[in-house]
């Protein structure tokens, strides 16, 4: 795996106060979307405030990391000298709760169709910096 | 709408944002009959680089009573002129001058991305869950927008073609069009390289140096223009519920991505104008993108959502069809002044004297819907 620290690509910022969460959990190695504490309202972008209950005490629950394709795009004209083309980027819809949707690149140009089942994995692309990814499931038989 | 001006549209304007604004604004005051001290309210785009000031001091105005800000960037047209709007009615200005000016090609060019090597995201933009995927810009959005509509409706590339080739005919009549002495078939539309699946180059807007004005102005001073009075029926801004915060890659976050704010817009703008799809004669629709236009004419009632492919392969939206669209050429092919050529088109089709003209036309919709939120307005040949 080419390390985007070197080669320049773009690295997420991750001490924000309401994301946090998501990347210290990456860096472990779980998928977590940020969740109302008192009603269980999904809060995905993560933030602080439910509007659904008027709380403000979030928690991160942890999902088992599969998910359904929702769109894709295979970018063909390049923009930033560190993503070179083309590659696919997929918008996956994760399952374990409704609402919660993520972003993932894979390389190459891909064949893929509406709906299939996505898996994730942990790309780490700088010291203890790590981006969840999704790659198309391997059906069995 | 008693003054519209625009400077030529190129793609190395050799001048200055300022003195494009300038022109432009000089040429709208001068079509409305007025001089610059006339001008009593300035409303700008915040993504433009000239401030109320600045114009104020270039045009040489004597006061400025009222100014205001509207974006972000394509959302604003419609929204600056209902800024307009409501300075006049609540008494605040008499006469108020809209622009946008940009050298869209020669200077800051908007399909570049300009991150660099450091992290991004954090402090509410939530970019740091799109830039380091290789997410980088606009066209990438709507690229997976567009192949969502096509994955759900069945909507076919040779579809969504008759957007772009539309609006290059439209141009091919319009002398001040970029692509006024370039024609486009659709075996040149589908051979065109990939830029993004599936859009394809033709998909996307021009990148041009050059600027838009408009001068509103009570109804009653219309009457002494010396053109035929254009009236604003209604005008309307809009949000989807849970549109997703930040500036414009979160928008893939939300439930429904193939709906725009140009619905909730558009319920709006219909219920204030007593009027519905049905009545709008000629509408130069947002396009960023030839998939932000099929969207809108979804969304805007001209048919039923999923329906936009077939509905842009029906001839309806060529002239002579039911609803003729971007009748200057639009962002695909007459150039990108942000939404703003938009609003001037439709005061010439309203006028009479667009290059394409839609015989007999009495209202033009004109559309400033791409995300995160959005506004229209809908014009009358008074
Ligand atoms: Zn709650």
């Amino acid at each position: 795996m080419t390390d985007p620290r070197l080669a320049g690509g773009i690295l997420p910022e991750t001490g924000d106060i309401d994301t946090a969460g998501f990347w210290d959990a990456a860096r472990e190695g779980r998928l977590v979307a940020r969740m109302c504490a008192t009603c269980g309202a999904v809060l995905h972008l993560p933030r602080a405030y439910c509007s659904e209950c008027g709380r403000w005490e979030g928690r991160w629950e942890e999902l088992p990391g599969s998910g359904r394709l929702h769109s894709w795009t295979v970018v063909h004209h390049q923009v930033h000298p560190a993503y070179p083309v083309p590659y696919t980027i997929v918008l996956v819809d994760v399952d374990g709760v409704e609402g919660v949707r993520l972003l993932g690149r894979i390389d190459g140009e891909c064949d893929l169709r509406a709906d299939q089942p996505m898996h994730v994995w942990f790309e780490e692309v700088a010291e203890d910096v790590f981006l969840p990814q999704w790659r198309p499931s391997v059906v069995e038989g | 709408m008693v003054g519209i001006g625009t400077t030529d549209f190129s793609r190395d304007s050799g001048r200055s944002v300022l003195t494009l604004a300038t022109q432009a604004c000089l040429a709208a005051i001068g079509d409305a009959g007025m001089v610059p001290g006339d001008i009593d309210g300035l409303v700008r785009c915040d993504l433009d680089t000239v401030r109320h000031n600045d114009l104020v001091h270039s045009l040489g105005m004597k006061r400025l009573d009222f100014f205001s800000e509207v974006g972000p960037g394509g959302v604003a047209p419609s929204a600056m002129v209902g800024q307009a709007v409501a300075a006049i009615l609540s008494g605040q200005a008499t006469n108020v001058l809209l622009f946008r000016a940009l050298n869209g090609r020669s200077g800051r060019r908007f399909g570049i991305s300009s991150v660099g090597g450091e992290r991004i995201g954090g402090s509410g933009t939530y970019d740091e869950f799109f830039g380091p995927y290789g997410l980088l810009t606009p066209g990438q959005v709507f690229a997976l927008i567009a192949q969502r509509h096509m994955s759900r409706y069945g909507t076919r590339p040779e579809e969504l073609a008759h957007i772009p080739l539309v609006c290059r005919r439209r141009a091919n009549a319009n002398p001040q069009a970029q692509m006024h002495d370039r024609t486009l078939t659709l075996d040149e539309y589908l051979s065109a390289r990939m830029i993004s699946s599936p859009l394809r180059l033709f998909d996307f807007c021009l990148e041009t140096d050059g600027a838009c004005a408009l001068v509103v102005s009570r109804a009653e001073r219309a009457k002494d223009s010396p053109h035929p009075p254009v009236l604003i029926r209604a005008v309307a801004q809009g949000s989807l519920p849970a549109p997703q915060p930040g500036m414009q890659f979160p928008v893939l976050m939300r439930q429904d991505l193939t709906t725009l704010p140009a619905r909730p817009t558009a319920e709006t703008l219909y219920r204030r104008a007593g009027m519905g799809p049905e009545d709008i004669d000629v509408a130069q629709f947002y396009d960023c993108f030839s998939i932000t236009v099929l969207l809108q004419m979804e969304d805007f009632g001209f048919c039923a959502k999923g329906e936009g492919g077939s509905f842009a392969a029906s001839g309806a939206i060529d002239l002579g069809g039911s609803l003729p669209i971007n009748t200057g050429g639009g962002h695909l092919s007459e150039g990108y002044v942000h939404g703003m050529n938009h609003v001037i088109e439709g005061v010439r089709q309203m006028r009479g004297t667009s290059t394409s003209q839609v015989v007999g036309a009495s209202t033009c919709l004109v559309t400033s819907t791409p995300l995160p939120p959005g506004s229209a307005l809908i014009l009358r040949a008074g």
